[in-house]
């Protein structure tokens, strides 16, 4: 296998587009190749993350479209649709064509155009990954597993309401610091917990989740290119190194989870990625972890290794977790506060921790950060994707 | 439309599924019969769903997974005005979703 390198990356602020899927897509995808320094943009492959395409916009085989509205014939194309895990699943297959020989440039581009339809509709799409006969037709959706996850973590673990809207505050905190997220508004525990008018501010979403627990519904696409190694040192560009990906899967109803509180494929893709690139949790100085609700940053964290189980509410609230902490989780305010279009999630994990490794994320940097760690986490995680990138001198 | 909750009993290893695979979790064989996901258990964890999905006018949507004493779980609506993890429940059928005219009948909990 050859060595892969990033040597591309952008990202349009989350929030409501006005164009179509495919545009959106673009607004990242000319930045990417253009911060690649690839200006005849002679790309091998084009490969798309886009998750409801086909359902919310009445569009299918994006990637083809992509290629077509970039002019980017005759590049190889092809589109993934893997739940929410769909950006860093894409970013596999980028990675596999390029470690393979199959190509030498590729552009990854994932994207959403979910406030396409009204909100009812964008959670019933999500919720149609849960599995239709045990869990749908219950009218269970993705922040009632959230809801059901988090009371027995709370009753097992001790973590509290505190430390969920601590999670929040944290990462909302983050993204005033980040121009490409959605929300940019700071919020406080007085007003999504403890004033009178919290319950008013802050209601419940799927108890004991309130709104301030989950992330908005956002439009949006980020953008990565992938070279080999050296073809990047021959570019000139800056090398950030795909050390490790590892990815599993877990059953598809919650309930037939060894341990409902277990995010068993996060420990199992954290643990492949790790050992692919040699490091250990440790060795990590920054990490995006998918915080679609705040429960899961808490248990994400755990789960990958960082700390122990039941012991990650306790880092948080000691601040280690926090951007001057000692390992930053979610420094671009995580999908909480930036936005969660679930094709373009993946991608735009990666995109913030290329920006850290390389020292370009202005006010919210990590000083220093030289290797970094990403959580997609697809399904109510059901199907993960743990990605380790390092920065070259 | 059917009014039981099935799930596949392996007829190799006599493990019970609910959802049914196809290929036994726990030993690999393909043979299954059904049986009725029924009886009583314990709740091991519940919420109210205020953000709700289409075909649902209820102000909120009381869902459980529950920890029955077949050893499998189930997830459903839990019928209870005082909801506990671990309370005592038993299941009863009815109709969970209603849809262009149509009812879906599933699992119901309720105290015993």
């Amino acid at each position: 296998m050859r060595d892969v390198a990033i040597i591309g990356a952008a990202m349009t602020r989350f929030g409501r587009a006005e164009v179509s899927l495919v545009d959106i897509m673009c607004q990242s995808a000319l930045p990417a190749l253009e911060d690649a320094n690839l200006s005849d943009r002679r790309v091998d492959a084009v490969v798309v993350a886009n998750m409801g395409g086909a359902r919310i916009n009445r569009q299918t085989a994006v990637a083809s479209a992509l290629v077509d509205r970039l002019s980017l014939y005759p590049a190889a194309a092809e589109t993934v649709e893997n739940g929410p895990a769909s950006g860093s699943s894409a970013f596999k297959v980028g990675f596999q064509a390029i470690a393979s020989g199959m190509a030498d440039l590729v552009l990854l581009t994932g994207g959403e155009k979910m406030r396409a339809v009204d909100n009812l509709e964008a959670t019933d799409f999500v919720a149609s990954l849960t599995h239709p006969e045990a869990e749908y037709i219950y009218g269970v959706t993705l922040p009632s597993l959230a809801g059901l996850f988090t009371r027995l973590y709370m009753e097992r673990y001790g973590v509290t309401a505190e430390h969920l809207a601590m999670v929040a505050v944290k990462n909302h905190e983050n993204a005033l610091k980040n121009p490409f997220a959605h929300i940019q508004q700071r919020v406080t525990m007085e007003g999504i917990l403890f004033s009178p008018d919290a319950v008013v501010n802050n209601p419940l979403v799927a108890d004991p989740l309130r709104m301030f627990d989950c992330c908005p519904v956002s439009d949006g696409s980020a953008s990565l290119v992938l070279a080999s190694v050296d073809l990047a040192k021959k570019l000139g560009r800056p090398i950030v190194k795909v050390a490790g990906i590892g990815q599993a899967t877990d059953t598809h109803a919650v309930q037939e989870r060894k341990d409902p509180t277990d995010l068993l494929a996060v420990r199992q893709a954290a643990e492949k990625a790790f050992g692919r690139a040699k490091l250990a949790p440790k060795d990590i100085h920054v990490a995006e972890l998918h915080d679609a609700f705040t429960i899961l940053e808490i248990a994400e964290s755990e789960e990958a290794g960082f700390f122990p189980k039941g012991k990650g509410a306790k880092a948080l609230e000691k601040g280690t977790t926090s951007l001057s902490g000692k390992l930053p989780i979610n420094p671009s305010g995580g999908l909480k506060a930036k936005g969660h279009p679930v094709g373009a999630t993946g991608v735009a994990q990666l995109v913030e921790l290329v920006w850290q490794l390389r020292g370009e994320a202005g006010e919210r940097q990590v000083a220093g950060a030289k290797n970094a760690f990403a959580c997609n986490f697809g399904g109510f995680g059901n199907n993960v994707v743990a990605t380790v990138l390092v920065r070259e001198d | 439309m059917e009014k039981k909750v099935t799930g596949v009993r392996c007829k190799a290893c006599g493990k019970l599924s609910y959802p049914a695979h196809c290929v036994c979790p726990a030993c690999g064989k393909t043979e299954f019969e059904p049986f009725a996901v029924a009886g009583e258990g314990n709740v091991a964890t519940y919420t109210d769903v205020y953000a709700l999905s289409l075909d649902y006018a209820e102000r909120y949507l009381r869902l459980a997974i529950v920890e029955l004493d077949s050893g499998i779980r189930a997830t459903g609506h839990l019928l209870d005005d005082d909801p506990k993890i671990g309370k005592r429940v038993k299941i009863q059928i009815g109709v969970v979703r209603r849809h262009a005219g149509e009812e879906t009948y599933g699992l119901q909990f309720v105290p015993v």
